[in-house]
């Protein structure tokens, strides 16, 4: 890999046409505007090429083999991705591990891992829920004993996403059971080919395997295999997520979902309808005041300002808009709501691809209820 | 006073148990999904059996001549248990030709099915005769691979066309509930159009069985909701004992009984006599609400399962992708909205 040029000195526009020219020269054949997660095995060339070009690992620092981008010129990446419709690729290590290890991990652990991430030969999942723990995550039992120099793991976690395409899993165990149940957890690194490890797949509404879950049978792990000191894991696994948290709260579902809205009006023949459209507009309303929310958090990340709890409006907001909009575009589609296969072959127009995706949007990365919570407490100033 | 339809209900959902069972068990429903014609024939010899397909024939014509009232209740029943066989489309199949209903399909032998409408998203249905042919396409027919008989409604009548009639061509579709949906398409097919006066009022009562189909799936789409509100502990107690979802919940009780009391009431008014005006204004405005509160049911029991709400395993995803395939047949909620807004006294 060659010396990337400093991408952060260059203009925006500069910036998002390199991006662009990028993208249209080298995605590989994959679906573009996919709706749902693609596995390792059909979009490992994009990761690969990502890679190769030195981009898989945007905001890591560039002595680490990222791109050190600031968040602004990230979004712009962000935004060419999207506006071609790029494939999401499997970026548990890249978001959430590989920064997790560059402020919490030892040297030797950043040697170990970081490269192994930036070339792709390491796929991680992430190991947090577990059937009794989910909202309540500081419940997990799936308990990690010291014995001898390895840590010995029994256990189940659940709704890992694409986990069944990961060589490695990150999981918060249990490891001290005397404490408050945050004090005794711990981050640990294990390997999904461990001697004691079964994958389950779970069919989503979709009925595509798109998560899993893991059973850990005795599992043997190096006692090195922690990053940071044991019983800190839950300190580790709330720090992540940086400016992810506002991403997550981008309009881009919704605005994209308009997009699928109309197209499916028109198909069905009352784009012109001025009922349909009183409803249209209210919606579109609802993306672009959206956007404008969005935009004063950009603008927080681009001058280098902290992000605090008040964030989880975005995400709020963005993901139950996005359910609004599939419900109409349910109702738009009439009888066709129920087909199975996507008219004329074509996702985009199928109602109820849309509908099923905007479903998890509310549960998964911190459930509506639980963000509304905490809303209420950190930022309200509400009593208990 | 026990009012005689309830006793006839009574019996009639007794009657239902050997094909939804009463534990609420959706396991044969389960196995049944994205096979063969996406129901199972043995199942509607069983109904026939039963006399559900009499219920709407008269007693004069050899029926039972039951009301709407028990017919609602039966469809209530049957949304619950998720049955995945066309009963109400073979029983308004009945409704419509009365006498001229063949035998097989009184025994069962034979699986009819109507075939309406002309165009989805829309409720017209008088399309498709000419002379003594019917030309053009029917859409939407509930098992219509898996049918031998079908009973096609156009504005010349009723007619009785079997599915290897020459110059009708059926294709299918999968759906989301594991069943098919199927389109008809008529080539100058010679039939015997049979008159019938009824037409219109069918179509109505079918919408309003419908809606009482819908409201017993989301019944128990938010029974299996409360039962995991009660199971379900997180941060140490049960999660129903948090009270924004309590007052969700709650909400969904509210719009489930104004649906059932409007499909009720609406049933009493078509058992008694009720002029047209009054019969398309209160079946439009049951089969809105009951697809309404249909999906806010929907929506809230995947939001309240967490994650298990999306997975394929818990039985709730079941009623979700039934809803969602059932939710819009009758019309969705736009087309009766317009119905009501055109029925509005000042409307020219």
């Amino acid at each position: 890999m060659t010396q990337l040029p400093d991408y952060n000195s260059m203009s925006d526009k500069e910036f998002r046409q390199t991006v662009c020219n990028f993208v249209e020269e080298n995605y590989p054949a994959l679906p573009r505007y996919a709706l749902s997660r693609l596995h390792w095995e059909e979009v490992k060339p994009w990761y690969l090429t990502l890679a190769e070009k030195g981009w898989i690992c945007p905001t890591w620092p560039r002595e680490h083999g990222g791109m050190g981008l600031t968040a602004g010129k990230h979004l712009i990446m962000i935004e060419e991705f999207e506006r071609f419709g790029c494939a999401r690729v499997n970026d548990i290590g890249p978001v959430m591990l590989g920064p997790l290890l560059l402020k919490y991990g030892t040297d030797a652990q950043k040697g170990h891992f970081l490269p192994k991430i930036l070339s792709g030969e390491h796929v991680w999942a992430q190991g947090y829920s577990e059937p009794g723990a989910g909202s309540d995550l500081a419940a997990v039992r799936c308990e990690a004993v010291l014995d001898g120099d390895d840590w010995v793991i029994n256990g189940q976690k659940t709704w890992i996403t694409l986990g069944m395409d990961a060589n490695w899993i990150f999981i918060l165990a249990r490891t001290d059971k005397t404490v408050k149940k945050q004090a005794g957890i711990s981050f640990l690194l294990v390997p999904m080919d461990a001697k004691g490890i079964t994958v389950r797949p779970i069919l989503n509404l979709e009925l595509e395997a798109e998560f899993c879950e893991v059973f850990f049978d005795n599992v043997r792990v190096p006692a090195d295999h922690i990053v940071g000191s044991a019983n800190e894991g839950w300190t580790a696994a709330k720090a992540l997520l940086g400016h992810e948290r506002v991403f997550i709260g981008a309009p881009r579902l919704s605005a994209s979902a308009m997009g699928r809205l109309k197209r499916i009006a028109q198909r069905a023949g009352f784009w012109e309808d001025p009922v349909f459209r009183d409803r249209y507009v209210a919606l579109q309303c609802d993306v672009m005041d959206l956007s404008d929310l969005f935009e004063t958090y950009v603008d927080k990340l681009r001058d280098g300002e902290a992000i605090g709890a008040d964030v989880s409006m975005l995400k709020i907001f963005q993901s139950e808009l996005y359910q609004r909009i599939s419900e109409l575009i349910l109702e738009v589609a009439a009888e066709e709501s129920g087909l199975r296969a996507p008219p004329e072959d074509d996702r985009r127009l199928h109602a109820a691809s849309t509908y099923l995706s905007a479903r998890p949007t509310t549960i998964f990365g911190g459930s509506t209820e639980i963000m509304r919570n905490v809303l209420s407490k950190a930022i309200l100033d509400l009593p208990s | 006073m026990t009012e005689e339809w309830i006793e006839n209900a009574r019996m009639m959902v007794d009657s239902a148990r050997a094909v939804v069972p009463g534990d609420g068990s959706v396991e044969r429903v389960r196995k049944t999904r994205f096979q063969g014609a996406g129901f199972d024939r043995e199942v509607m010899r069983q109904v026939a059996e039963l006399g559900f397909f009499l219920i709407r024939v008269e007693e004069d014509e050899g029926g039972f001549g039951l009301g709407m009232r028990e017919t609602c209740e039966l469809m209530r029943v049957l949304g619950g248990g998720l049955l995945p066989e066309p009963v109400l489309s073979s029983m308004m199949s009945g409704a419509l030709l009365q006498s001229a209903l063949p035998e097989t399909v009184r025994t069962g032998e034979e699986v009819i099915v109507m075939a309406w409408q002309d165009q989805t998203g829309s409720l017209s249905w008088a399309g498709g005769a000419r002379g003594g042919t019917i030309d053009g396409h029917k859409v939407n027919v509930p098992g219509a691979e898996g049918a031998d008989l079908f009973a096609v409604i156009t504005s010349n009548g009723v007619a009785l066309v079997p599915r290897d009639a020459a110059g009708l061509a059926v294709t299918g579709a999968e759906t989301l509930d594991g069943g098919r949906i199927g389109s008809l398409s008529f080539a100058s097919v010679d039939v015997e159009f049979l008159p019938c006066e009824r037409i219109k009022e069918v179509l109505e009562d079918a919408t309003l069985g419908h809606s009482a189909y819908l409201m017993g799936l989301a019944e128990r789409a938010l029974d299996i909701t409360l039962d995991y509100l009660r199971m379900r502990k997180q941060f140490g107690q049960p999660i129903g004992s948090f009270q924004s979802l309590q007052h969700r919940a709650t909400e969904m009780k509210i719009q489930l009984e104004l649906s059932r009391a409007a499909i009720f009431a609406t049933a009493r008014r078509f058992d008694t006599g009720a002029d047209p005006m009054t019969r398309a204004q209160s079946v439009a405005r049951c089969k809105l609400r009951a697809a309404q509160m249909t999906m806010l049911v929907m929506r809230e029991a995947v939001q309240m399962h967490g994650a298990m709400g999306i997975t394929d395993e818990a039985d709730i995803g079941l009623y979700v992708r039934k809803a969602m395939t059932e939710v819009n047949f009758f019309g969705p909620p736009r087309v009766h909205r317009q119905i009501l807004a055109n029925l509005l006294e000042d409307a020219s």
